[in-house]
């Protein structure tokens, strides 16, 4: 028995299992005869941390990850792109590794630099480009480059071009599945897991041209149909990996988060600001200044914030920040009414939020590195964060950097497939059982400290 | 010593070598020299705190990510 993971990030339930369930006959057939489901993400539902929780089976409280960026701690605006070398945890493959279990590993964010394995392993969009040692071996970047010599470990948006982004991110996906399907068809394997960040970047970039309901909603046929190719072509490969497991193999499809329309992007420091958080020395220098660019009087000030598709409010203490003003015991108090004054936000026009804010111990039992003091999810995540300021209002619709139609929700999706089976349900999980599942397909049984158990059903497929 | 050979050799002790080989037997090693290469990168990548990314590298990551709306 072996398992083949097939990670789409964030590949949302409702467009794969309803909206566009008719493009894709094979995502569909094996919801069909398999065991499907709404997969609920992490907190935060964000790619880094989500896979490595996948991965370990382990919360992002304890891998110290909560987001693309971590604070070099006691800075206030300094930040660190997460590595391979900052997971301290086994993951599947190491563990199935030490069974002497060969895996092949690609694209799991985040994988740079390439740690070794047994077996192959090609790191994620976190990469710098292909110049560097992105493959374990070390060998098998050659080979990828000789026979994918445009291989792409991301895209970068250019805003007015859509249409070739597309295109790009078109070719960045189908060429990645060319190179883990000829990875499957002639290296020898026991377990493999890739993850194509191809979906992620067209609902971001996309999501307008399906979706009604969203705000930014454009009636564009052409774009549409490309959007719907886009899915049909990522089916298709699907399909040619289903042609070369054998009855011995369980196909897990997963995603790290779902997605849904972005309603707009709340400048929180600059509400930080008004509420007297924030203190400026002068003037804003320009609409859309961000942190770095302002002459920040930290002093005076008590709070400030980082944007994305959540936000991670800092509180600045005496003795942890460099300029720290809040004495260590008045900051459970002050964490308590600014969650207060962020959950009395409404939205522009006098509209009630579901907003939610927490600290992370109130998330996770264990809390390594350095977080921010809260976490807080703009009307259940349907606004995003702009850390920018300098605007006439707190409420953008569109985003402050980068193209965004599209924010993250909780709920990604997961199907778990043998072929010659026939169960067809529908059971609802989370994300933290599929560490666990993976191993129980191997008999591991020894969970390494994992909190979640086995997918529900699982021993159908055994 | 510094070379432009891809691969170097090293000695074993010869019940050391053996008991690797039987050890590998039947699993996804194909030799004692994979099985030895796979162990010491692995202490060496969990022993250091060499930096992932120099500040070109970084500069590269950052920007992409901000295209993409992730920072800031």
């Amino acid at each position: 028995m072996r398992v083949a993971v097939i990670g789409l990030d964030c590949a949302a339930p409702e467009l794969i299992f309803h909206k566009l369930k008719d493009y894709l006959p094979n995502l569909s057939m094996m919801t069909e005869a398999g065991i499907s489901g709404k997969l609920r993400s992490c907190d935060p539902p964000i790619t880094v941390p989500a896979w490595m929780v996948m991965s370990t089976g382990r919360s992002p409280g304890e891998l110290g990850l909560y987001g693309f960026r971590s604070r070099v701690p006691n800075s206030y605006n300094d930040i660190k792109i997460p590595t391979s070398q900052d997971i301290k945890f086994d993951t599947v493959w190491d563990i199935l590794g030490k069974r002497n279990k060969r895996s092949i590993i690609i694209a799991v964010p985040p994988s740079y630099p390439p740690k070794p394995v047994p077996g192959l392993l090609v790191t994620d969009f976190l990469t710098p480009d292909t110049n560097k040692e992105f493959t374990y071996p070390p060998g098998l970047k050659n080979d990828i480059l000789r026979d994918f010599p445009d291989y792409k470990f991301d895209v970068k948006f250019r805003k007015p071009e859509k249409k070739q982004i597309l295109d790009e991110i078109y070719r960045m996906t189908d060429t990645r599945f060319r190179m883990a399907e000829k990875m499957l068809k002639e290296k020898q394997w026991d377990f493999f897991f890739m993850v194509e960040i191809g979906i992620d970047r067209i609902h971001h970039s996309f999501w307008r041209y399906i979706d009604e309901e969203s705000h930014l909603y454009e009636n564009d046929p052409e774009m549409k149909e490309k959007f719907i190719s886009y899915f049909k072509m990522v089916d298709s490969h699907i399909g040619k990996m289903l042609e070369q497991f054998d009855e011995d193999t369980v196909v897990l499809i997963v995603s790290d988060h779902g997605a849904k329309a972005m309603k707009g992007a709340f400048a929180f420091n600059q509400w930080l600001i008004k509420e007297g958080y924030l203190k400026l020395n002068g003037n804003i220098p320009k609409q859309g200044a961000s942190l770095d660019e302002l002459d920040i009087d930290w002093s005076h000030s008590k709070a400030w914030a980082w944007g994305g598709y959540y936000a991670r409010v800092f509180l600045n203490i005496k003795g942890r920040e460099p300029e720290g003003i809040i004495d260590v015991r008045d900051v459970k108090k002050e964490l308590e009414i600014l969650k207060e004054k962020i959950k009395s936000i409404k939205g522009p026009n006098g509209e009630e939020w579901k907003t939610r804010v927490f600290e992370p111990e109130e998330a996770y039992p264990v809390v390594n590195g350095d977080r921010s003091d809260l976490f807080v999810y703009l009307d259940d995540l349907s606004w995003r964060t702009a850390g920018t300021v300098g605007y006439d209002t707190d409420y953008l619709l569109e985003n402050d950097t980068g193209p965004d139609d599209a924010v993250h929700d909780y709920d990604g999706i997961y199907i778990m497939y043998r072929k010659n089976k026939k169960i067809g349900k529908v059971i609802d999980s989370t994300i933290f059982r599929i560490a666990p599942t993976i191993l129980e397909f191997y008999r591991v049984r020894k969970m390494y400290g994992m909190q979640g158990k086995p997918l529900e059903g699982f021993d159908y497929f055994e | 010593m510094v070379t432009d050979k891809k691969y170097t050799t090293v000695s074993l002790p010869t019940p050391l070598f053996e008991k690797i080989q039987e050890k590998i037997k039947g699993t996804g090693f194909t030799s004692v020299s994979d099985y030895v290469t796979f162990v010491l990168r692995e202490i060496l990548t969990h022993g250091t705190d060499q930096e992932a990314f120099n500040a070109e590298d970084e500069k590269k990551v950052k920007d992409r990510l901000r295209s993409l709306g992730y920072l800031d």
